[in-house]
């Protein structure tokens, strides 16, 4: 894998096509939220001439407030549908891009980012929830669990401290921890 | 045998003596598919004069077959083998409700 800077990466592109990697593989766009504030931008190339090499990634780290990028159409035509991809599923914008929509309608944001919380989840009440020996009738007052227990969030539900039905005058939830807590496991509780 | 040894996903039966409430498949699921209401009583089985015991005891398990997705998750996830898969299908039905399946229809 080689790192391209932001500034450079149309440029290292088109350099390698120069250089023989003429046949565009994929682009491919990770949230690398948790690890580094950016987001991860993969391209692969191959070579005709020797098919039997492996292939060449070339990847740039954007930052995740910032998501701006040289688009590559110019240098592989192909990789407009695979930009368009990127753009719309982690809002990453490519800059001479093709900027029309390919799968989602306009008010969806940036779903593939991984502080990207399922609202249809949240809004839902999850069967889950309840305790053995609970029921819908007997919740309430009657309910088997000691009502001090702690309620189970649904698997891509970030726990309520870390967001949603929180304090208002806290601090807005940050990102990192909402991506940390849908990926799974009490983030607060663990930082302890 | 395995529970998939039968080869056929037809749908998911519910053996219900072997259930304990224990919530499992109902959290796994991923598409909330299962709904599972339980509540408590003192074991019928303890010996006289030994301290209560609370037992959980099924009320209404349902799986929704509008939403379920046959991944079987519940299956393999089940402690106490509970779920098992069976060769026939849901019947078809003219409304939703009816999809919605109890203890008599998993039985």
């Amino acid at each position: 894998m080689t790192g391209v800077r932001v500034e450079d990466w149309h440029a290292a592109v088109l350099a390698a096509c120069g250089d023989g990697y003429d046949w565009f593989d994929w682009l491919g766009c990770t949230d690398e939220i948790g690890v580094s504030d950016e987001l991860r931008v993969v391209l692969s190339l191959r070579r005709l001439d020797e098919p039997g090499l492996p292939e060449l990634l070339l990847e740039c780290r954007v930052p995740r407030s910032e998501p701006r990028l040289a688009s590559v159409r110019d240098v592989y035509a192909g990789a407009a549908w695979h930009e368009r991809e990127a753009a719309e599923e982690f809002g990453v914008e490519f800059v001479g891009g093709d900027r029309r929509r390919l799968l989602l309608d306009g008010g969806v944001t940036a779903p593939l980012r991984k502080d990207e919380v399922l609202a249809a989840r949240t809004a839902e009440s999850w069967p889950g929830a309840k305790e053995p020996g609970e029921s819908d009738a007997g919740a309430g007052a009657a309910g088997a669990a000691s009502p001090s227990r702690r309620r189970m969030v649904p698997p891509g539900v970030p726990s309520p401290e870390v967001w949603g039905d929180r304090d208002p005058v806290s601090s807005p939830p940050d990102p990192a921890e909402v991506a940390a807590s849908v990926s799974g496991g009490r983030v607060r509780r663990r930082a302890r | 045998m395995s529970p998939t040894d039968a080869g056929v996903h037809g749908r998911i039966r519910l053996i219900e003596p072997a259930c304990t409430s224990c919530m499992l498949c109902v959290r796994e699921c991923p598409v909330w598919c299962i709904t599972l209401d339980s509540h408590t009583e003192p074991d019928p089985d303890a010996a006289p004069g030994a301290r209560v015991r609370l037992v959980n005891v099924l009320d209404r398990f349902v799986i929704d077959w509008n939403l379920c997705m046959y991944c079987g998750i519940c299956v393999d996830e089940c402690p106490f083998d509970a779920l098992a898969w069976d060769a026939h299908h849901p019947a078809a039905a003219p409304v939703p409700e009816a999809l919605r399946h109890g203890i008599a229809e998993l039985a």
